[in-house]
């Protein structure tokens, strides 16, 4: 009896090795790609670093402390939070509302289900590109599309005051990344059992009715998923915000992640930049933390 | 069955040992017995219209005809962006062996860490006496030594004018004062022609042009001893100055950089511009209708009392300290003034960059361009208004060089202050008291 128990041991023993073995290249490959840039983030943060030469020397707390007490983090950090929520909020509306009109039979769906991707597929240069001409004062279609509708008699700056700039960042937002929603939405729609509705009718629901009373629950896990993913990706948004209005005006569309890159690269301050990016990791922490509890409880 | 054919077709123990031998041989060669072994050299510049491409490109394949193991490469970076993407390549130790054409206020802020090769060497090649005096004065941050040199001069802020449009509204005077100026636009404008493409965007741009607008003003950013003086009352005239021009500008002009500001009176947008002598170039091959009717002065001042004050970013050639193979490549740097490929590149927009040697301007071949000899009065009045200019890294000949004016310009702490002011309608005073402190840290860091 003991001999067999002791050969079991042996065997569990050994099957742990292995998955150490097996494990090993995955926490490898973590640890150099995750965890080294972020020991090095948080190093840095405590040191005041000129960028081009990463020289430098040890401060402490002060980066830290510059961060609490300056405005520019908290600015920005509401400012993050406006355009998140903004286009994560029309992102989800549009989203969801087209994944129905794709769920319908409809002529040409295949077709439609395709070009509804385009945006997301599109890089973003382009993309910002494009409705930077669409916005501009002098040649831009939407300026000259709505004089001539009689709608304005002026050409509108959409991108250079507030808050044209900020609505305007939201809803490029919003056209670029609803097409994730789409394909998330219409996936789990194409899994909700046909006998709920026809039980719901027998009821007697509507439509409005069989959407919120059916449709809405059933949709609830997977948007949970995606409004968290997208509210991750949202907050650190880069390039797209850079590149339509550089964070003005003033610092009105900066944010987070325009702070850090002006505080690394303008000013040269990759220290204070490390500390902003730590302090920006924490909130989304925050997220991250209700993402991994969510997916626990439903695993 | 295969494997011992092939062995037994003549290929012999002694041959592979042989070969293998030669293999290591090479191998553990001295580096400079592989005369040739080819040489990269790789050049950076913000300067990239499709004539000024192609002059690089004859300039490189005339250096590499001479220099037969070497290949130059050229890699564009922009005015924006050149700050990020140098910063990166001096972290990492992957940097060009040469950059052109960035304003001399980066240069000093680069030397003063480190991170550039003594110029000197490239001057003597060159030959000190070509430049026009005092040509280099700006790059020799630390005496004796220069950090960089000229590779032009640049008139950025000239004011362009429309003719045609100018005697429809009855102006028979180019303005001198900014109270002549504003009267102008206003009369001009009407009909889908907005007055001036004055940039009002969070970008150097807008932080260039209005740090001349406080000096027309008659006022300062530094004292000449680098002490903060923006808080004046010449600041507060400029910024009120800056205000009433906005009605004249179009909407978009607060998101304006130095693009979308020439392409607005290039196209005929607006009835006056500001920029360099690319105006010329772009309105012959874009809107050669309006070529007859162009003409640029010095952009006007407050008052006939306070001289005008020409912005001048002195394009400039530098080395990283870095940079690999550093005798060809300050070879390749003085290279670039050999007079077939300078001169091309200087015709690649005539007016634009203007020549740093006087044995260029003088000669017949620069001279040789329709462009040049069209518009040979404002292609002078530039030369002449660029080499009395100024920028912020030195604001005048009284001041020290300000080796932050890079991180200054960089960090949009002027073009945001003009944001306040004139889009957010800002109190002045405490938006001056706001970008004092700013710059003070700046200086301080």
């Amino acid at each position: 009896m003991a001999t067999a128990a002791h050969a079991g041991h042996r065997l569990e023993r050994r099957y742990a090795r292995l998955g150490v073995f097996l494990i090993a290249p995955t926490i490898v490959v973590f640890s150099l790609v995750i965890v080294y840039p972020l020991l090095a983030a948080i190093y840095l943060s405590f040191f005041s670093v000129y960028t081009p030469t990463l020289e430098g020397e040890f401060t402490g707390a002060d980066n830290y402390i510059r961060l609490l007490t300056n405005a520019a983090f908290w600015n920005s950090l509401i400012t993050t939070l406006i355009w998140t929520v903004g286009t994560l909020s029309l992102q989800i509306v549009f989203g969801v509302g087209m994944a129905l009109l794709l769920h319908q039979n409809l002529w040409f769906r295949s077709l439609a289900r395709s070009l509804v991707l385009f945006p997301y597929f599109v890089s973003t240069v382009v993309a910002v590109l494009v409705w930077r001409w669409l916005f501009n004062d002098l040649y831009g279609a939407i300026n000259h599309g709505l004089m001539q509708l009689g709608i304005m008699d002026m050409p509108l700056d959409w991108l250079g005051t507030m808050p044209n700039a900020m609505i305007g960042v939201i809803l490029v937002g919003a056209w670029k990344y609803f097409p994730f929603v789409v394909i998330a939405v219409l996936a789990r729609l194409q899994t909700i059992p046909e006998h709920l509705y026809e039980a719901a009718k027998i009821d007697g629901a509507g439509p409005i009715a069989r959407f919120f009373d059916v449709t809405l629950p059933q949709l609830r896990s997977v948007l949970v998923v995606i409004i968290l993913l997208r509210a991750i990706w949202d907050f650190k948004e880069f390039d797209l915000i850079y590149l339509l209005t550089g964070g003005g005006p003033v610092t009105s569309t900066q944010t987070l992640s325009l702070l850090v890159y002006q505080e690394a690269f303008a000013l040269n301050e990759m220290g204070q930049a490390a500390a902003y990016s730590i302090g920006m990791m924490l909130v989304m922490l925050v997220f991250m933390l209700v993402y991994i509890r969510r997916t626990a409880r439903e695993a | 069955m295969t494997l011992n054919r092939f062995m037994s077709t003549g290929v012999r123990r002694r041959s592979v040992l042989g070969g293998m031998a030669a293999v290591g041989a090479a191998a553990a060669m001295p580096r400079r017995i592989r005369a040739q072994e080819t040489i990269t050299l790789r050049w950076w510049s913000p300067q990239s219209s499709p004539e000024q491409l192609a002059a690089y490109e004859t300039q490189m394949r005339n250096f590499e005809a001479q220099h037969e193991n070497v290949q130059v490469v050229f890699e564009r970076t922009s005015d924006e962006g050149y700050a990020p993407q140098l910063a990166a390549a001096f972290a990492s130790g992957d940097v060009p062996n040469i950059v052109t054409h960035l304003p001399s206020f980066a240069v000093s802020d680069y030397w003063s860490a480190g991170l550039l090769e003594p110029f000197n060497d490239v001057i003597d090649m060159v030959g000190p006496e070509n430049y026009y005096e005092g040509a280099n004065q700006i790059y020799e941050i630390d005496p004796g030594v220069y950090a960089g040199t000229g590779i032009g001069n640049s008139a950025a802020n000239m004011l362009w004018l429309r003719t045609d449009l100018m005697e429809q509204a009855g102006i028979d005077e180019a303005p001198r004062t900014w109270d002549q100026l504003r009267d102008a636009v206003s009369r001009m404008q009407g009909g889908g022609i907005f007055g001036a493409p004055l940039p009002y965007g969070r970008n150097s741009m807008t932080s260039l042009i209005f740090i001349g607008v406080i000096h027309q003003a008659g006022g300062q950013v530094f004292s000449p001893d680098l002490q903060v003086a923006i808080d004046s009352d010449e600041t507060r005239n400029a910024l009120e100055f800056y205000r009433s021009m906005r009605e004249y500008c179009p909407p978009g002009a607060t998101n304006y950089s130095w693009g979308e500001s020439l392409t607005a009176f290039v196209s005929g947008a607006t009835a006056t511009g500001i920029y360099t002598g690319r105006v010329l170039i772009n309105v012959a091959n874009q809107n050669p209708g309006i070529a007859d009717y162009i003409d640029c002065v010095l952009y006007p001042t407050v008052s006939e009392d306070v001289p005008a004050w020409t912005f001048n970013d002195f394009p400039s050639v530098f080395i990283p300290r870095q940079a690999s193979n550093m005798d060809v490549t300050k070879q390749f740097a003085a290279f670039l003034f050999d007079p077939e490929g300078y001169i091309q590149q200087l015709h690649a927009a005539p007016g634009h960059v203007l020549p740093v040697l006087w044995t260029i301007s003088e000669n017949p071949e620069y001279l040789d361009n329709p462009i040049i000899e069209r518009y040979t009065p404002q292609v002078d009045l530039m030369a002449a208004a660029a080499a009395e200019g100024y920028n912020l890294g030195w604001e005048s000949q009284g001041h020290q060089p300000n080796v932050k004016a890079g991180e200054i310009i960089n960090s949009n702490v002027i073009s945001e202050m003009v944001q306040r002011v004139v889009l957010n309608d800002e109190n002045v005073d405490q938006v001056l008291s706001d970008t004092s402190s700013r710059l003070e840290e700046i200086m301080g860091s």
